[in-house]
């Protein structure tokens, strides 16, 4: 299939907010510095965060792309509707989820697939997904080449969730060197030092990424990624090391030109989007 | 204490099998039966009565029953029905009974119907609340956690919280308990329930609230199927004055009828990267529909650093509409939460306790 030639980067976690989304944007950001030709799918797709994040409106969703998809399979062209991200030279694209929540009901995941699977010109197709284990996710799991399994230690009960996670994960036959365990918010005075949970995981760390609030908040302010927001931050030089390890390469610590920021503006949301129960394929429960 | 009891049954099998189980327990004084509720209305009062066991079932007996808690204020009401039927029960407990019982029962039965209900708190219908959130870790289970706690405090009445964000739901964590047994188990097996046998789902966390937790596997999620969930919901409306429902995040089937069939739906959102008023205003578009209709909605943000009127007035502008309550930022109850510790050292006099204290004396008050 001519998908396959891409690699598929899953960022999964099974706690909401554990920095999929600025992972799965940093990554993406990381990957097409590097050169590589990256697609960010945003799969959560009912309150996906990644256009926000980034400081972009588009006008084609991946409800736009199924039903072309399924109104004439030879003809679709997933470039079609794709939205482009760039910033200072550094340029990616993003498959947006759809604006409104009953058309994110109502996306099937085999047409999902199928797009992801048309994607076969990107080097690097990163996934920015949601902390459940929906019929969808696991979809996607089953796609990616690796999952880039997030956890944080700086609250227990998400702990307890992350050992779950990672059990059912290996439970559902993931290969355990798919998984890539990424701690988040890393701090040494955790509440749970590290090397306790890669003991209750029985796994250690594929890699750690430190806490850096002041940062991301402002990469988001600005809709840029670290690089671009803030390049000195560790945490941006963690994530150089993220990329690194998926490319294979190593990449020394750099300082990428902090881009001239015009005065912040507000972002502002126009949405008057109207929901109707329907029938959610994608959020459909997990076959046991 | 000796009840003397007055038998109202429609059916005539049944109604000398009920009387000979009370007439042969010492606890029980079978003061008079009939198989007309109006005729029972009519005489009972010679017997000065205490207890009341009527069929509910009979179209009669349920309509007359207000009739009769009005006649005999100082006795006890419980419906008896020959299959368990969540809307009998809730006219049941409306009319002002304690509750209801299945046909046919033990003395025993009776005993221990009496004092799950009596524990029950006021003989007014359940509040149903479910807690809503677009995404997680938005302090929903927080704040569940905590309004279960003092509305149980504020009340004197007893709270039930079931964890129905089955996959990786925290509740049992948060008061640090390890149910027997589970929201999945309990969906599974509610169709041969009642609410005695019910209540042993359901872990008493101490005072006044009881728990029931999610399930061991995320997979096990899949077992359970919305309507025998709001079926175990509607049957905790038996044994509890108020059943607060914590959701998986976003909307799935669960999540939408858990909400659609709550009275009140509270949809929380922790501020964090400012998309959040976003995702909220979005989810606002279900709710509304329901709001039409009479289901009490509250939006409330939590996690907000200066929580003042400004501050309220700012988010609501952004919101489009009005935001019931905002809550404190507060490390204080992540550790607290996070350690399982809520039980014993939530202060009362917490900024965030306090804002959700406000609310609960509203509830109580039945202004909200
Ligand atoms: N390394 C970090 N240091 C400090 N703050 C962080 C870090 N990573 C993420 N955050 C903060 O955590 C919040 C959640 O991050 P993010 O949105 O990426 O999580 P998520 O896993 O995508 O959440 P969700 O499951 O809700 O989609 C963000 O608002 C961000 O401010
Ligand atoms: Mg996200």
């Amino acid at each position: 299939m001519e998908g396959r030639r891409s690699i598929v980067i899953a960022v999964f976690s099974t706690s909401a907010g554990s920095g999929k989304t600025v992972t799965a944007i940093n990554l993406a950001a990381g990957l097409a510095k590097e050169g590589y030709q990256t697609c960010l799918v945003d799969l959560d797709l009912q309150f996906g965060d990644v256009m926000g994040y980034l400081d972009m409106v588009g006008d084609v969703t991946l409800a736009d792309a199924q039903a072309a998809l399924m109104r004439d399979e030879a003809s679709f062209r997933i470039e079609d509707y794709l939205a482009e991200y760039s910033c200072g030279g550094v340029s990616f694209s993003v498959l947006p989820p759809p604006k409104e929540i009953n058309d994110a009901y109502l996306v099937d995941v085999d047409a999902v697939a199928e797009i992801i699977s048309r994607m076969g010109g990107f080097n690097f197709i990163v996934l920015d997904m949601t902390a459940v284990f929906s019929t969808l996710n696991l979809a996607m799991l089953d796609m990616s080449t690796v999952i880039n399994f997030m956890g944080r230690s700086d609250f227990l009960p998400s702990v307890k969730n992350y050992k779950v996670g990672y059990d059912t994960l290996l439970r559902f036959e993931y290969e355990e060197r798919k998984i890539c365990l990424v701690e988040n918010r890393a701090e040494e005075n955790d509440l749970i030092n590290y090397r306790d949970v890669e003991r209750l995981l029985g796994a250690k760390f594929y890699h750690r990424l430190p806490v850096d609030s002041q940062a991301v908040t402002r990469s988001i302010r600005m809709g840029r990624p670290l690089m671009f927001s803030a390049p000195l931050s560790p945490l941006t030089q963690s994530y150089w090391q993220l990329v690194g390890r998926y490319t294979n390469r190593s990449i020394a610590p750099r300082q990428v030109q902090e881009q001239e920021v015009p005065a912040e503006e507000e972002k502002h949301s126009g949405f008057s989007w109207f929901f109707k129960r329907g029938k959610n394929h994608a959020e459909g429960q997990v076959k046991g | 204490m000796k009840y003397r009891a007055i038998l109202v049954e429609r059916d005539s099998v049944m109604l000398p099998h009920l009387a000979g189980a009370l007439k042969a327990d010492a606890d029980f004084d079978l003061a008079a039966t009939y198989h007309d509720a109006e005729q029972a209305l009519g005489q009972s009062s010679v017997f000065r009565p205490n207890l009341f066991l009527i069929d509910v079932d009979s179209p009669k007996g349920l309509k007359l029953l207000p009739d009769f808690i009005d006649f005999f204020p100082n006795a006890d009401f419980l419906g008896m029905m020959e299959h368990w039927k969540a809307d009998t029960a809730e006219k049941v407990i409306q009319a002002g009974a304690l509750g209801s019982i299945v046909k046919p029962f033990r003395t025993r039965d009776i005993l221990k119907a009496m004092e799950i209900y009596g524990r029950r708190g006021q003989k007014k219908p359940t509040r149903t609340m479910a807690f809503f959130s677009p995404k997680g870790h938005s302090g929903r289970t927080t704040l569940a956690s905590v309004m279960a706690l003092e509305l149980a405090r504020k009340s004197g009445e007893s709270v039930a919280l079931i964890d129905a964000d089955l996959q990786f739901g925290d509740v049992s964590m948060f008061f640090d308990v390890v149910p027997q047994h589970n929201v999945v188990e309990a969906s599974h097996d509610i169709r041969l329930l009642n609410p005695a046998t019910l209540e042993a789902y359901f872990h008493p966390v101490g005072q006044g609230v009881w728990v029931m937790g999610g399930p061991v596997r995320p997979e096990h999620a899949e077992l359970v199927e919305a309507d025998r969930l709001i079926e175990v919901v509607r049957m905790a409306g038996s044994l509890f004055r108020y059943v607060l429902v914590d959701l998986p995040a976003g909307f799935n089937p669960i999540s939408l009828a858990l909400a659609e069939f709550a009275d009140t739906d509270i949809l929380v959102s922790m501020i964090n990267s400012g998309q959040e008023v976003r995702h909220m205003k979005r989810s606002m578009k279900m709710f509304q529909m329901w709001d039409a209709y009479g289901k009490k909605i509250y939006p409330l943000f939590s996690g907000v650093k200066r929580c003042t009127p400004e501050q309220k007035k700012k988010i609501e502008e952004e919101f489009g509409r009005s935001v019931t309550k905002i809550l404190p930022e507060e490390s204080h109850i992540t550790a607290i939460t996070g350690s399982g510790r809520l039980l014993k050292d939530l202060p009362e006099d917490m900024p965030y306790v306090r804002a959700v204290d406000d609310m609960v004396g509203e509830i109580i008050a039945g202004r909200r």
